[in-house]
């Protein structure tokens, strides 16, 4: 079996030089300290996108993009398709897993402050990839054409429109149209299956060569440290072997969740009739939800909910081009402001998601 | 001698003012009048209004005191004429809407006519747009009227279909104002028990008013009518609950308490069915009258056709025709109809065939119905069991909605048998109990399948949770190994 294995690897060496690769990785060192596990999120934001691209398309096989037959292919799926049940539950909690995972993936490394210098583009690229997953989602919250789904983009198109000037426009191209219709369904169904994916996927591969390139960032103590106190660990086969430990507990977590909490699917979407009580978006965006909702109607000259989508959009900014202005970072200095923007930040979502949870 | 002349003066004096004392306590209107000939003073002198001291001066104006034409009829004495359009029932509510004026003349009397008046259908109808369609008069008389139970009144019980009937039988006229109402109802009415008592003098039966109102009446479709569906059963009990009102006619007087039990009823008072039946429904309106016992099928038939012909076509029909069984109602009762439950078919202590049917008497019908009965509650067992069963598996988080449309075929194919039951005929029976069971064995199945689904699935998932943590376990292992090993 060890010759088999050996003849197998040779064989592939001998093409593509695997060797090097191996050289490559197994030069590569992990920085050892006590918060080192928040490196395993990156992983296991990989992990779950993965999971996601396997069950999508798996899914694809029997989804219908149109809003006569998105729901009754998904109910198709969730009755009569052996596994389909399991199939859409694990891409469903997949993806909400994914977003968290992506948060926690993203505030590690932001009160690390591993985006500053010469990291500014894999934190850019992970930036644009945390708003492409709140983009999965919210596209794939329609497509099985249900009444929550319904209404919840219809509330989330709304926000949309408020933004000034191309508000409008870009709410109409949203929904290929004034309302949400079927035509929104298609241009979603487009979105999450072919146009996020590639994008994500060159981000991605920008994102993971960057970082095998410039290596695992350091926490800004390690400078301090001769390199003989530094504690490292091999990226190869040490650190993937956690990576890939970690996975499988994952994967027992998500199969626990699928089976116990299997997805619903709800009524059918009925344009017509009025919107169910107490209609919120998904957990990931209810924080932006409730703040939305408890700004008041006018605040000076402007109106609450442009001044809310006007200060998120600024955030968002501000959040994406941190490695440029956090330039004390770069310079290997203390910046507590960043630390305090971070844990305001993590306090907000976590207060406004609760309250929003609290007052459905 | 001088006295004489004095006593000739005051003599002359006195006459003049007796003269004109007595004058003027008589109506001068009537007695230029009268002396014309003219109808109205003819009929005013029997009028209730000139016995109770009224003179023409009240309807019309004028000084009914002075003989002088000139002045009796003069604008400055307030002579206004005939009244016409509108100003007919205003003159009449001067006093009849004047409460303490008319407790004077009668203590019980009503005084809000002219408002009903109003408000109902004939005061809102025009036929030019200047004044209520009917005033007053039109069914009162003008100058000859008398009270409601004088019997030459118009309005008297007896004369009130004919006085409806001057207009509601003028179909030129009615077509003025509903082209698609009927105006046959008198003749319908003539038909009726109330019709045909009505013309033979009895006062206490029901006519026009009785039903309808009589200043406030409403079209059939106002829910404040009397006739509004809805309203019809208690505008019936009226009279017919009744007891002291209808000991007369030697009838029922329970109709309307059994009627509110009834499937009907119920449908009717709690649910506010337009489309349950009332009394009305069975019994017509102006013609009405009992159903006899051949129509009885036909009156129950005009909803529930299917059982109806289902019955015409069975061996029962001509059964219930020699013995001169009132068809449905011999089975289901007449006004206090309840829900058909499947206690009533088969042999057990509630069933109604025992009534014919024995072991020993008409054998055939006993053990038909028998097995019928069986049938009937093999299909609700299987039901139930379905039911049931799909409730574990919704309740394990199933996805079980295709398997209830195949509860509600089983409960379709209870409905069928409750209806076919009626043909009386086993075969037939069996075909549509056998669909109730195809599809109750297939919910059953499907239901089974659901439930073994979930333990299937939990079984899976600790087979899968368990050959995950043994990876877990043995890289957990190996990690520890090689870090150990490089330790080393």
């Amino acid at each position: 079996m060890k010759d088999k294995l050996k003849k197998t690897y040779d064989w592939i060496d001998s093409r593509v030089q695997l060797g090097d690769l191996v050289h490559f990785m197994s030069k590569k060192y992990v920085p050892v300290h006590s918060r080192s596990i928040w490196y395993y999120f990156g992983g296991v934001s990989l992990f779950f996108f993965i999971i996601q691209v396997i069950t999508g398309i798996l899914l694809l096989f029997y989804y219908k993009g149109s809003s006569d037959l998105a729901y009754e292919s998904i109910r198709f799926v969730m009755s009569k398709v052996q596994f389909g049940w399991l199939i859409r539950s694990i891409h469903s909690w997949s993806a909400n897993l994914f977003i968290l995972s992506v948060f926690i993936h993203m505030f590690s490394v932001f009160f690390e402050k591993s985006y500053r210098r010469p990291r500014e583009i894999t934190w850019v690229t992970g930036a644009f990839m945390f708003f492409l997953a709140l983009a999965f989602g919210f596209s794939g919250y329609l497509l099985p054409w249900n009444e929550l789904a319904y209404f919840a983009t219809k509330v989330g198109t709304d926000i949309v429109g408020a933004v000034p000037f191309i508000g409008e426009t870009l709410k109409y191209f949203l929904r290929g149209g004034d309302d949400v219709t079927g035509a929104t369904l298609s241009r979603f169904f487009g979105f999450h299956v072919a146009l996020f994916p590639g994008i994500f996927t060159f981000l991605l591969i920008i994102h993971l060569l960057l970082i095998q390139r410039q290596g695992i960032s350091e926490p800004m103590h390690f400078k301090d440290l001769d390199k003989s106190e530094k504690k490292t660990m091999p990226f190869f086969p040490n650190f993937m072997l956690r990576d890939l430990l970690l996975w499988l507990v994952v994967l027992n977590v998500l199969a626990i969740l699928a089976v116990f909490f299997p997805a619903e699917l709800g009524l059918k979407a009925n344009p017509l009739a009025s919107a169910p009580a107490g209609i919120q978006p998904e957990w990931y965006f209810l924080f932006m939800f409730q703040t939305l909702k408890l700004l008041p109607a006018h605040v000076l000259f402007i109106e609450g909910e442009v001044l809310g989508v006007l200060l998120f959009g600024l955030a968002g900014l501000l959040w994406l081009l941190v490695p440029f202005w956090d330039t004390k970072s770069s310079k290997g200095q203390q910046n507590r402001f960043i630390n305090y923007i971070g844990i305001f930040s993590v306090l907000f979502i976590i207060c406004l998601t609760i309250i929003g949870w609290v007052l459905k | 001698m001088k006295l004489i002349p004095k006593i000739k003066l005051i003599t002359f004096y006195l006459f003049l003012f007796l003269a004109q004392y007595s004058f003027g306590a008589e109506d001068q209107c009537l007695t230029c009048h009268q002396a014309l000939e003219d109808e109205p003073s003819k009929l005013f002198i029997e009028d209730v209004h000139y016995k109770a001291g009224l003179s023409c001066k009240s309807c019309h104006g004028g000084n009914s005191n002075s003989d002088d034409m000139e002045i009796a009829m003069s604008k400055a004495e307030g002579f206004f004429g005939v009244p016409s359009l509108n100003k007919i029932s205003e003159t009449c509510s001067k006093c009849h809407s004047d409460a303490a004026y008319m407790k004077k003349y009668n203590p019980k009397i009503q005084t809000g006519q002219f408002e009903n008046l109003k408000a109902s259908v004939h005061g809102k109808l025009s036929l030019d747009g200047r004044g209520m369609m009917i005033q007053c008069i039109t069914c009162h008389n003008a100058h000859g009227i008398k009270k409601v139970n004088d019997s030459r009144s118009p309005v008297y019980p007896t004369n009130v279909p004919q006085t409806c009937n001057k207009c509601h039988g003028n179909a030129s006229f009615m077509q003025s104002y509903n082209p698609s109402i009927s105006v046959d109802q008198l003749t319908k009415y003539r038909t009726s028990v109330h019709g045909v008592l009505n013309s033979q003098g009895n006062s206490m039966v029901a006519q026009c008013a009785s039903c309808h109102g009589s200043h406030e009446i409403f079209t059939s479709k106002d829910v404040r009518s009397k006739v509004y569906k809805l309203n019809i059963p208690s505008t019936c009990s009226q009279c017919h609950s009744d007891k002291e009102y209808m000991k007369d006619f030697h009838i029922p007087t329970d109709q309307f308490e059994k009627f509110q039990k009834s499937v009907h009823g119920k449908a009717v008072f709690e649910k506010q069915d337009l489309s349950a039946p009332v009394c009305n429904d069975c019994h017509g309106n102006h013609g009405a009258t009992p159903p006899g016992i051949e129509s009885i099928s036909k009156v129950c038939g005009s909803c529930h056709a299917l059982n109806a012909e289902l019955f015409s076509a069975s061996p029962h029909k001509k059964a219930f025709d020699e013995k001169k069984y009132p068809e449905c109602e011999t089975c289901h009762g007449n006004h206090e109809i309840l829900i058909a439950q499947d206690k009533l078919l088969g042999v057990g202590e509630d069933a109604i065939c025992l009534k014919c049917h024995s072991e020993k008497e008409n054998q055939k019908g006993y053990f038909i119905a028998k097995e019928m009965k069986k049938l009937t509650d093999s299909l609700i067992v299987s039901d139930s069991l379905a039911k049931q069963l799909i409730f574990q598996a919704e309740q394990k988080g199933m996805d079980v909605e295709e398997i209830k449309f195949k509860l509600r075929e089983i409960h379709q194919a209870r409905l069928e048998a409750r209806t076919i039951v009626h043909s009386f005929n086993e075969a037939k029976f069996k075909e549509i109990t056998t669909k109730g069971f195809q599809s109750s064995n297939l919910a059953i199945t499907d239901a089974k399948a659901a439930i073994d689904e979930f333990y299937f699935r939990r079984y899976g998932l600790g087979v899968a949770l368990a050959i995950i943590s043994f990876l877990i376990v043995i890289l957990f292992l190996y990690i520890k190994k090689i870090e150990k090993n490089k330790s080393l």
